[in-house]
């Protein structure tokens, strides 16, 4: 029987789809058989962010509406075996899923994966009720802004209310350097707001940006600082304990360096 | 040389439309009862035959407000009107102090979109983040960060108050009273503090006033 998470955050543009498709990706990674759902009928992206746009037939519509098998709507990765795609609709809008036609799909998916990774689309109303009708955990994406920790606050308040006692927050697209001057929020602030537990930090890099317009999840890349930091996460989420990345890490050490010997 | 007295009064009375009524500040009962009693045989032939709406004071008791009514019917042979004073000189009427009555305790964290109201007092074990609102008709103890909007007193009383280990509201509001959060240059306190109503505008003091 698998795990099935939900990657939500109420903003948007905080690095969901991003985020699922990286964790998605590093499961399967680890060997673990995985499916990346997408929920935002009629802005689907994930499909873009995999790579996977060119094979899609069927959606999810198509799958809860049992217009095809459920094995046909699964597009398989390019690159890693284990790991599906579920996508989501781009003609219909988000009334096209009821929350009942969620989980009865979530828990058919359960019981052929191991972890089943869903993107929600960003705001509060039924896209995002359907992303979450059928999740076991929540993980919260947020960047150190406040609009989007206020979202990612909101965002909690109505799990705890359906009953989803303890999401985890990934903070996204952190800057170190505007950290230090105080200029932007650190993570103890987030998670003194916030008050919930952290999953892990993902660094702003410009390595995201090129691997999702190849379609290939920068996770799946040795050297970028964001890919370790997703590679980290993977490992917690299967219940390896991993401390947090030290961001000043890799290219940080060589400027420091040349800065000691030119002091 | 005679000195003079700047004895304020406790006693006046005041006309409306409606008519005229009794208004008594704070202080002792006796010196009230006194000064009302002496303002009465002073001016007893002008009020002759009026009617009095009633007794509106700051801080007297309500067996202490009905002692005083009879002792105008009886003694004075004042008419007091059966329907009272009118209503919207009754809004303050909760002068008591909010320190009993019913409380609901909540044990977790109040986030953003979550409102609690609740006809009484509030307690909160856990922050009360941006965005949340908290609605009390007493009054409000926060025993862990403020950020959100809390309001004491919605139903008009201005004697509650707002508590919390770290007092940073959004928004304040007691009574009809609304405080907000200065836009820039705030001192923070690193202890407890209360927000009260001190002379028609919001207060903010460390939970023992001797605390510095």
């Amino acid at each position: 029987m698998g795990k099935a998470i939900v990657i939500t955050s109420g903003k948007g543009g905080v690095g969901k789809t991003t985020a699922t498709a990286n964790i998605g990706t590093g499961l399967a990674m680890l060997g673990y058989k995985v499916v990346v759902v997408d929920t935002d009928i009629g802005l689907r992206n994930l499909d873009v962010v995999m790579g996977l746009e060119n094979r899609i037939v069927y959606d999810i519509v198509d799958v809860v509406e049992k217009n095809c098998r459920l094995k046909q709507g699964l597009i398989r990765d390019k690159r890693f075996q284990g790991l599906f795609l579920l996508p989501a609709a781009q003609t219909k809008d988000k009334t096209a899923v009821k929350p009942e036609q969620m989980l009865e799909l979530v828990n058919e998916l359960k019981e052929e994966f191991d972890y089943i990774i869903i993107d929600s689309p960003a705001g509060i109303e039924q896209g995002f009720q359907n992303s979450i009708a059928g999740a076991d955990e929540a993980y919260i994406v947020t960047t150190p802004e406040i609009s989007a920790v206020r979202d990612a606050d909101r965002v909690i308040g109505l799990l705890e209310a359906k009953g989803m006692t303890n999401p985890k927050v990934i903070v996204n697209r952190i800057r170190l350097d505007m950290v230090k001057r105080g200029n932007m929020m650190n993570v103890e602030d987030i998670i003194d707001i916030l008050a919930v537990d952290l999953l892990g930090v993902v660094p702003d890099d410009e390595a995201i940006v090129i691997s999702t317009n190849k379609g290939e999840p920068v996770v799946s890349e040795e050297n970028p600082m964001s890919s370790k930091a997703f590679r980290n996460i993977c490992r917690r989420i299967t219940g390896e304990e991993v401390e947090l990345l030290d961001l000043e890490d890799g290219e940080g050490k060589f400027t420091k360096l040349i800065k000691l010997l030119f002091s | 040389m005679e000195v003079l007295s700047l004895k304020e009064e406790l006693v006046s009375f005041r006309g409306i439309k409606e008519g005229i009524y009794i208004f008594i500040k704070k202080g002792d009962f006796k010196n009230i009862k006194k000064e009302l009693q002496e303002k009465l045989i002073e001016y007893k032939d002008f009020y002759n035959g009026a009617s009095i709406l009633g007794i509106k004071s700051e801080n007297l008791r309500e067996e202490e407000i009905k002692e005083l009514l009879h002792l105008i019917e009886d003694k004075f042979e004042l008419y007091i009107e059966e329907n009272g004073l009118p209503s919207y000189l009754e809004e303050e009427h909760y002068n008591i102090e909010i320190n009993e009555g019913m409380t609901r305790f909540y044990n977790t964290t109040i986030r953003s979109g979550q409102i609690i109201e609740y006809n009484g007092n509030i307690v909160i074990i856990g922050d009360v983040n941006p965005g949340a609102l908290v609605r009390a008709t007493g009054n409000i103890v926060i025993l862990g960060k403020l950020r959100g909007v809390a309001h004491a007193g919605i139903d008009g009383n201005k004697n509650t108050y707002v508590a919390a280990y770290e007092l940073q509201p959004t928004q304040l509001r007691i009574g009809d009273i609304i405080a907000r959060k200065p836009d820039e240059g705030f001192a923070m306190s690193n202890m407890p503090e209360v927000a009260k109503v001190y002379k028609g505008e919001v207060l903010i003091q460390p939970y023992l006033a001797k605390k510095q």
